[in-house]
């Protein structure tokens, strides 16, 4: 029953050989030109139905990203149900309303009331979104599952916040490699429960790379842009300190170029950090004998951020299906599993249904699950 | 080897049965076996390729929707999956079999440049059209089901705030605060309203000449707009225009739009979520342009008073010159983000320079 797999896929191993390791690359099949169709049609008929029909146009959406993400020949599916998603995000929409209303109406109370629930709450909205979102993923007809508790949530997302902040951020990294392994350690495929091997070490390096080369960037470009003589004019004893575009404003063509340059290293550590993040992520999941890979790398992530970005701005938002599937398609070409070549070999297990709610909150709320 | 594409798919047809090529993965495993899906004239759905043959009524399979042309499922009874790229096969078979078409209608849309073109035109055409009229026209809506005391509770602790931090107490006499609070009474006494409106007088410091309102009814004026002003018709134009403010609920529409633009952008756009950013600086946008609305609210408010009353309406445009004046020039000029029109249109300024 069991399928051969196609060897010569593998440019590291000219040999078939029994414990043979292959790298099996991840794949994305899709274009920009058919996404686009799918995205605009899906946007009117979301604005011609007062936003329910978002719902079916997300499952239409995720399909579409992986039904076309290919690895070993196989694509993945979406399974999630339209009506459970729309569900969520009616109990989304009035609680967000309530909040904005409560917010305005009784500041106070409000502050007594959602700090708590949200502290409580965050936990609960990521392991159920997460929960879904495996769930109603598939791969050769078996579902991923999510196995992660209430409590280990807690743990990661709250407790090691609260440890982060009473030891002043020495322990961000662990915070942040915590969130990472709740996540990624407690996914299966099938009855296959993965497995985190990335380190804190991993987490603290990059982490504080970035934290040095953002501090130092940032000094000089202060200190550089201040002693400009236009800038430095505005400084006067007894006078409030200029504003902001006021200083832009007196720094003149120089100035303007140092910006520029600011912007670009700026960026160019946020790159660092999100590719580092990924490779940490992705890199060190395990599932068996099969091992993620991720070799994102800071500068073409940057390139396709920015790119992106202004083509998004100069077509207002035209750009946006194919700067999706660029960036998903980059994410991808850089990932792969480092494999002993039988991803055959999975097993199913019994998986409940879960409802949607979890994951519409964080969408709502734009809540980073770190992953 | 890989899943059969469509162009090395070879689908047969004869009379009244297809074969189409793919995968079949049984459910219990990630093991899936080169298979070939038959769709039987006897109305018999067989898989072959595998160990065991299946054979299970048409009604009793389903069938994935199509999306752009991702790998197609034929679902069977126990859990097992025919998986293949030959949509346009599946689509052909579901159409001669008379099988329910689903939303195979939504792909026909997708499918098509003149239907996406068209698509497109609607949604520029109808996001402007409701983000300039409807959600202003819903807010107002609303507003007028909300009781008044909402208005009160609504940043009531405002003024404590701006007392602990900005304000100091007025230093105007005693007698011209009693003046100008009898102005302000003079407006007010003739509105018919449930609002309890009252005066308040700070002395700016950091804020400078400055007057506004809260939603509360109460309009606060500083010492140096009232050293600003060359006349007392001059403050009153001023009062008259936070009147218009609370008199129109312009907080609580305010609060209303806002709150309606954020969630629908975040509902309609809600596929853009890595590109949030922008689509958080659109609400405020939005919000700067409602705003500059509900400014020449007031405005309209605030002259039509005047000149009920008998007070030129270039004392208003004389005020709000000088007050635009002492905070540069700023405020000319059109601009998308500001919260206030530009003085120029608001007001005919004469050059007082001399």
């Amino acid at each position: 029953m069991n399928e051969t797999l196609v060897q010569d896929e593998s440019p590291t191993m000219p040999e078939p050989a029994p414990l043979a390791r292959i790298q099996l690359p991840f794949e994305f099949r899709g274009n920009g030109a058919e996404y686009f169709r799918i995205w605009i049609v899906n946007l009117l008929l979301t604005i011609v139905t007062l936003g329910i029909y978002s719902a079916w146009a997300k499952v239409r959406r995720l399909r579409y990203f992986y039904g076309n993400t290919v690895l070993d020949g196989h694509t993945f599916d979406y399974h999630g149900s339209p009506l459970a998603i729309l569900k969520g995000r009616l109990i989304v929409f009035v609680a967000y309303v309530a909040f904005l209303l409560a917010v305005q109406l009784y500041p106070k109370i409000a502050i007594f009331v959602f700090i708590p629930l949200a502290l409580f709450g965050v936990p609960w909205i990521v392991m159920r979104s997460r929960m879904f979102q495996l769930r109603m993923t598939s791969y050769r007809n078996l579902r991923f599952n999510f196995l992660g508790t209430y409590g280990g949530a807690m743990a990661a997302f709250i407790g090691w916040y609260v440890l982060t902040i009473i030891t002043l951020c020495i322990l961000y990294p662990i915070w942040v490699c915590k969130r990472v392994r709740y996540s990624l350690d407690n996914t299966a495929y099938g009855s296959q429960r993965f497995s985190f091997l990335t380190r804190n070490g991993t987490y603290y390096k990059f982490c504080l790379i970035t934290f040095a080369l953002s501090i130092c960037g940032y000094l000089v470009f202060i200190y550089q842009f201040v002693k400009l003589p236009g800038v430095r004019e505005l400084f006067y004893p007894d006078v409030p300190p200029p504003t902001m575009l006021e200083m832009v404003m007196a720094a003149g063509p120089t100035g303007w170029l140092m910006i520029l340059v600011a912007a670009v290293v700026g960026l160019g550590i946020a790159g660092y950090y999100q590719a580092s993040f990924a490779n940490a992520a992705f890199g060190g999941t395990r599932a068996g004998e099969q091992y993620g890979r991720s070799y994102l790398r800071a500068w073409p992530l940057i390139g396709i951020y920015v790119s992106n970005l202004f083509g998004i701005i100069f077509t207002l938002g035209l750009f946006y299906p194919w700067a999706k599937v660029r960036q998903t398609r980059y994410h991808l070409s850089n990932t792969l599993i480092d494999s002993d070549g039988n991803l055959a070999a999975f097993t199913a297990t019994s998986s409940a249904g879960v409802d949607a709610v979890g994951q519409e909150v964080g969408d709502f709320f734009n809540v980073d699950f770190g992953i | 080897m890989p899943l059969a594409r469509k162009s090395v798919t070879s689908s047969t047809w004869t009379s009244g049965s297809s074969l189409i090529n793919g995968k079949y993965f049984n459910g219990l495993s990630s093991a899936g076996i080169d298979a070939t899906l038959e769709f039987g004239a006897d109305g018999l759905v067989r898989v072959h390729g595998g160990a065991v043959p299946i054979a299970v009524p048409l009604a009793e399979i389903k069938l994935s929707e199509r999306v752009g042309n991702i790998t197609r499922r034929v679902s069977f009874p126990g859990g097992g999956v025919f998986e293949t790229l030959d949509n346009d096969a599946i689509d052909h078979a579901r159409d001669a079999l008379g099988m329910r078409r689903g939303a195979s209608l939504v792909h026909w849309l997708e499918s098509r440049w003149p239907v996406a073109i068209g698509s497109l035109v609607a949604v520029a055409l109808l996001s402007i059209a409701f983000f300039q009229w409807g959600v202003p026209a819903i807010a107002s809506r609303v507003a007028k089901v909300v009781p008044a005391d909402v208005d009160r509770a609504l940043g009531s602790g405002s003024l404590d705030i701006l007392d602990n931090i900005a304000f100091r107490e007025s230093q105007l006499s005693f007698e011209r605060q009693k003046e100008l609070q009898s102005r302000f009474f003079a407006i007010t006494q003739t509105l018919d309203d449930d609002h309890d409106y009252r005066l308040e007088l700070r002395h700016g410091g950091v804020i400078g000449p400055n007057a506004f309102a809260l939603p509360s009814g109460i309009v606060v004026m500083t010492d140096e707009l009232v050293e600003l002003a060359e006349s007392d018709e001059e403050l009153v134009a001023v009062l008259a225009h936070e009147i218009g403010h609370v008199r129109g609920r312009h907080a609580l529409r305010q609060l209303l739009q806002a709150a309606g633009v954020s969630s629908l952008a975040v509902a309609l756009l809600g596929d853009v979520s890595s590109i949030s950013g922008l689509l958080g600086a659109a609400p405020a946008l939005l919000h700067a342009k409602h705003s500059r609305d509900f400014e020449r609210e007031a405005d309209l408010f605030a002259k039509q008073w005047l000149h009920e009353n008998g007070i030129p309406e270039s004392r208003f445009d004389a005020i709000l010159c000088r007050i635009s004046g002492t905070h540069g020039k700023r405020t000319d000029g059109y601009n998308y983000f500001a919260s206030h029109p530009s003085t120029s249109e608001r007001a005919r300024c004469v050059d007082e320079t001399d």
